[in-house]
């Protein structure tokens, strides 16, 4: 056990940075995940949505050089 | 956003390949090294990807960087197809996927052997919210990764593996930057 207030106070500050590291840590994951990810399962009423529209002949290959 | 691997596995085989018919089943005929040599070419030749751009327009920094850069996009995408969808449909679409509003221009690559192998139930593409963020130059930036990431995962036999491979060794780098108190690189800020 540790006897000295001081002792108390870096184990307080050193369980608080730890603490901050891991949401910072997480935080970023998550707003790396929310910019660039996977399409899996989930996303199927999307892919299905725009499947469609390329086999209704409703979207075409885009021949532009520039976006309008 | 992930980097490409070192070896991108442009010496493996394609998951196309990988599911063309061998021909040991029976005896060899003088023409079986050529209709295998032509499916070969075929499977080259035909696209990976297909590219689906969905841009309702917001005026973001993210839609200018994306106006000004398509043609760069459009030249490194080599044979894929791109699909840009007008302002109308892109409106019409994120309103039927409502988890889309607010994170436009949105890029959505179908991976084309996944989708074939196994249809839209598991893995089948990588999407890009290039919406999200809040710089030029981290859209910019983000554009650049994901065209690259395009082009030297074009022969990947397993993309999702590399994908989330990447996505791994992103998160461990951004914890080594957040220890060593550095600013988080390219997209996660």
């Amino acid at each position: 056990m540790p006897e000295r207030w001081s002792d108390y106070l870096a184990i307080f500050m050193s369980a608080l940075a730890v603490g901050y590291m891991v949401y910072e840590i997480d935080r970023r994951r998550r707003n790396l995940h929310d910019v660039f990810d996977v399409l899996g399962g989930e996303d199927a009423e999307l892919t299905a949505g725009l499947v469609g529209m390329v086999e209704s002949g409703e979207l075409q290959p885009y021949a532009g050089a520039t976006l309008a | 956003m992930p980097r490409a691997p070192r070896a991108s596995g442009s010496s493996r085989r394609p998951r196309a390949q990988a599911r063309t018919p061998r021909d040991s089943a029976g005896p060899r005929s003088p023409e079986a090294p050529a209709r295998t040599l032509d499916a070969r070419r075929i499977e080259a030749a035909a696209p990976r990807f297909q590219i689906f751009i969905v841009d309702p327009g917001w005026n973001s920094p993210a839609h200018r960087v994306l106006r000004e850069n398509f043609g760069m996009v459009r030249n490194l995408a080599k044979g894929d197809p791109i699909y840009v969808l007008s302002r109308e449909k892109s409106i019409a679409f994120a309103l039927s996927q409502p988890s889309l509003i607010g994170k436009g221009p949105a890029i959505i690559v179908h991976d084309l052997a996944a989708l074939r192998e196994g249809g839209a139930t598991g893995f089948h593409g990588f999407r890009l919210h290039l919406g999200l963020l809040r710089t030029e130059q981290q859209a910019l930036l983000a554009l650049q990764s994901f065209t690259r990431f395009l082009a030297t995962h074009r022969q990947s036999v397993d993309l999702e593996a590399e994908i989330r491979r990447d996505l791994r060794r992103e998160g461990i780098i951004g914890a080594i930057e957040i220890i060593m108190h550095h600013e988080s690189r390219e997209i996660g800020a």
